[in-house]
């Protein structure tokens, strides 16, 4: 007898310190669920969508949170660590629909994580708005519940392109190196047909293995080859190898360009002076023009972000927020958070964000053009945007030894 | 032509550098029959030092090496004394799994000391280069090599001629017949691992001054210092640089010749080519 009131009392206790301690959601809340990479190789830009997500969410429920139909209802975060490990997210994202229960979901970071995760939205029709995976792949399966907020993988060097063409001296020649994953295969892909159409000389195309550490090799073939241009496609480990080891080589082409790396201030911190005349590209600057609901600006965002985080914010950065207003916005519209009801209004979105104006196209990605920009002394200057010059572009490159 | 010359300095000066990484592994592997698995991870910490010391202190990379190579020996020596002693002569899987799981909480600690952010030791000579007629050689890459010279050939002539690297030697040949002789194999295994350390330290200084550092670059470091430890054999710390620079000429060449994608495919086909022709390595005894 004893023994069982005991039990039940400990079955009573147990189930309030659940409701106390294990589920912070209350029923009225809205739980976003996410998985991104806090630890493991890629958690350096993986915490930039941490950072954002949380820093929307907060600043949506300051502003009284989403309103769904008559009522007011907070936004809840659910976030796990994925490790960088694909197959660890996958099973997170299952976690997070099956047994979490959550509303809707927010992307990882990474074209492959996308690709992989994105089977998991699909399959449980929840839909799933992500910023960090911009691979012309996710969006190719005509999958119905998967949005990107990042500009298409083949786009990335359109305009570094479109500038070329009117660089002088033009450049003759080109030298195209990726990475051997999702969006770097995707970058490539898009870029050649670019580059003929353009009229420029491939000399050297070349994938290399994800997590390479030496491109001497790559770097002196760039240089017997006398590539003008140089486009690399990779990750921000091997840009900051590739840049280390073109000066200790001596290669200097006229210009090269990465699609990472370049608009953040880690990359400029890891390589100081070195990063200079390095392009890239962005298709976010913090702009006064990019009104915002929320955080009045872009440049607000940005300045409120700075000051909670400590680091400027970059694309990415303003992609997972963007993300985050998608479907607080979405869910406004449909007046339902039925995922049904969400995701047919994601696709009809067409509102003004910090990140840009959010809609999106028939597969689901987001459509904005590439902003060429340089590291000029240790700042990160739009050059080329549209069809014109932004500022002038520090060009040729000097010889390493002539800076 | 020129473009073959400058490959194959590229690949000589490469595998300068894999020789110095794998030299600790190699020693612990041929003297303790631990296979560290924490061994990159030690080199990832050894570059963090030389960047603390660098950035903070001013402290030249190649200064600082020794610097480097004494903490972290002393970081060894205790982890052996304290940790590894318990297992050394527990079966091997023991010993790879207590390695393994050093190596995630180092990777993990490092994380949360040093944040996810990349760190680059870079002193202004750091991307330097001599000109010999059309072919540059790294000035920075050259002094690792001529540092893993010195190191290799350093321990090499401490194990054949002092007393204490006679001891190690004795020990790792017949444990019984060395104790009998006196030695205090726990206090050798501590000094052999902490060697074994502080050579992952030095390495780690070379390695931050070429490359850039990150809490995750341990892993494959471990994995590339296995193989080169296998190709070159454990017996001899020549091997280990034989080892390092096959495996460096051999993958540059592979990358101007096959594909990029390819580096890391010929050199474990090499790995096991070697354990096939001569399982002793390259410049082991043949048995």
């Amino acid at each position: 007898m004893a023994c069982s009131i005991l039990r039940t009392s400990g079955a009573v206790f147990f189930a309030t310190a659940v409701t106390l301690f294990g589920a912070p959601a209350f029923a009225q809340d809205i739980v976003l669920g996410a998985s991104v990479q806090l630890t493991g190789p890629v958690a350096n830009t993986g915490r930039y969508y941490k950072d954002a997500y949380e820093f929307a969410v907060d600043k949506i429920n300051a502003a009284g949170g989403v309103k769904v139909g008559d009522t007011r209802r907070k936004l809840v975060l659910k976030l796990y660590d994925n490790q960088s490990d694909v197959n660890l997210s996958v099973r997170q994202y299952t976690q997070l629909v099956s047994q979490d229960k959550v509303n809707l979901l927010l992307g990882p970071f990474a074209s492959n994580f996308a690709l992989a995760d994105s089977a998991v939205s699909e399959k449980y029709q929840i839909p799933m708005v992500e910023g960090g995976g911009a691979s012309d792949q996710i969006f190719a399966r005509k999958f119905k519940y998967i949005f990107g907020t990042l500009a298409p993988a083949s786009d990335y060097f359109a305009s570094t392109i479109d500038m070329l063409k009117q660089l002088s001296p033009e450049p003759k020649t080109v030298a195209l190196l990726y990475a051997d994953d999702a969006f770097d295969v995707s970058v490539a892909k898009g870029t050649r047909p670019l580059l003929e159409k353009a009229g420029l000389k491939t000399v050297i195309d070349e994938r290399y293995t994800s997590n390479a550490s030496d491109f001497n090799s790559l770097l002196s073939q760039i240089k017997s080859a006398d590539a003008d241009a140089v486009l690399v496609a990779g990750h921000e480990t091997e840009i900051l190898n590739f840049v280390r080891q073109a000066k200790s080589l001596a290669v200097a082409p006229k210009m090269y360009s990465f699609t990472v790396g370049v608009p953040s201030a880690d990359f400029r911190k890891a390589l100081g002076k070195d990063a200079d005349y390095a392009f890239g590209m962005t298709a976010w600057l913090p702009s006064a023009s990019l009104k915002d609901r929320w955080f009045g600006d872009a440049v607000q965002f940005a300045t409120a972000y700075k000051a909670k985080y400590g680091y400027d914010p970059d694309y990415h950065a303003a992609s997972g927020a963007a993300d985050v207003e998608a479907l607080a916005q979405a869910m406004e519209n449909a007046g339902s958070v039925d995922p049904q009801k969400v995701r047919d209004a994601i696709a009809k979105l067409n509102f003004p964000s910090l990140y840009g104006t959010i809609a999106f196209t028939e597969d689901g990605q987001i459509n904005l053009a590439q902003t060429v920009i340089q590291v000029q002394a240790d700042k990160v200057v739009a050059i080329f945007g549209g069809k014109g010059f932004v500022e002038k572009p520090k060009y040729p490159m000097p010889a390493w030894n002539a800076r | 032509m020129d473009l073959l010359a400058q490959v194959l300095i590229n690949g000589v000066l490469l595998g300068g550098l894999y020789a110095v990484m794998a030299l600790g592994l190699a020693l612990v592997w041929g003297v303790l029959n631990i296979v560290n698995l924490a061994h990159g991870a030690f080199i990832m910490l050894g570059a963090y030092l030389a960047w603390h010391l660098y950035t903070y202190l001013g402290i030249d990379p190649f200064l600082g090496l020794p610097l480097t190579a004494i903490v972290m020996f002393c970081v060894g020596y205790m982890l052996q004394r304290g940790l590894l002693n318990l297992v050394v002569r527990a079966p091997m899987f023991n010993t790879l799994l207590i390695t393994f799981g050093l190596e995630v909480v180092l990777t993990y600690l490092a994380q949360l000391a040093f944040s996810a952010d990349f760190r680059t030791i870079n002193p202004p000579y750091a991307g330097n280069s001599i000109a010999l007629g059309p072919l540059v050689v790294p000035l920075a890459r050259l002094m690792a090599f001529g540092v893993a010279v010195v190191l290799t050939v350093g321990v090499w002539l401490f194990l054949l001629h002092t007393k204490l690297g006679r001891a190690i030697r004795a020990t790792a040949q017949n444990l019984v017949a060395a104790r009998l002789y006196g030695v205090e194999p726990r206090h050798l295994y501590a000094v052999t691992f902490g060697i074994g350390i502080g050579l992952a330290g030095a390495a780690g200084c070379l390695y931050g001054t070429v490359s850039q550092i990150n809490p995750y670059i341990g892993a494959t470091l471990t994995a590339k210092c296995f193989a080169i430890s296998i190709i070159g054999g454990l017996d001899n710390p020549l091997g280990v640089l034989v080892g390092g620079l096959v495996l460096g000429v051999i993958e540059s060449l592979t990358v101007l010749y096959i594909g990029a994608t390819f580096g890391d495919v010929a050199s474990f086909g090499v790995l096991v080519l070697v354990l096939i022709v001569r399982p002793s390595g390259l410049l082991g005894k043949t048995a």
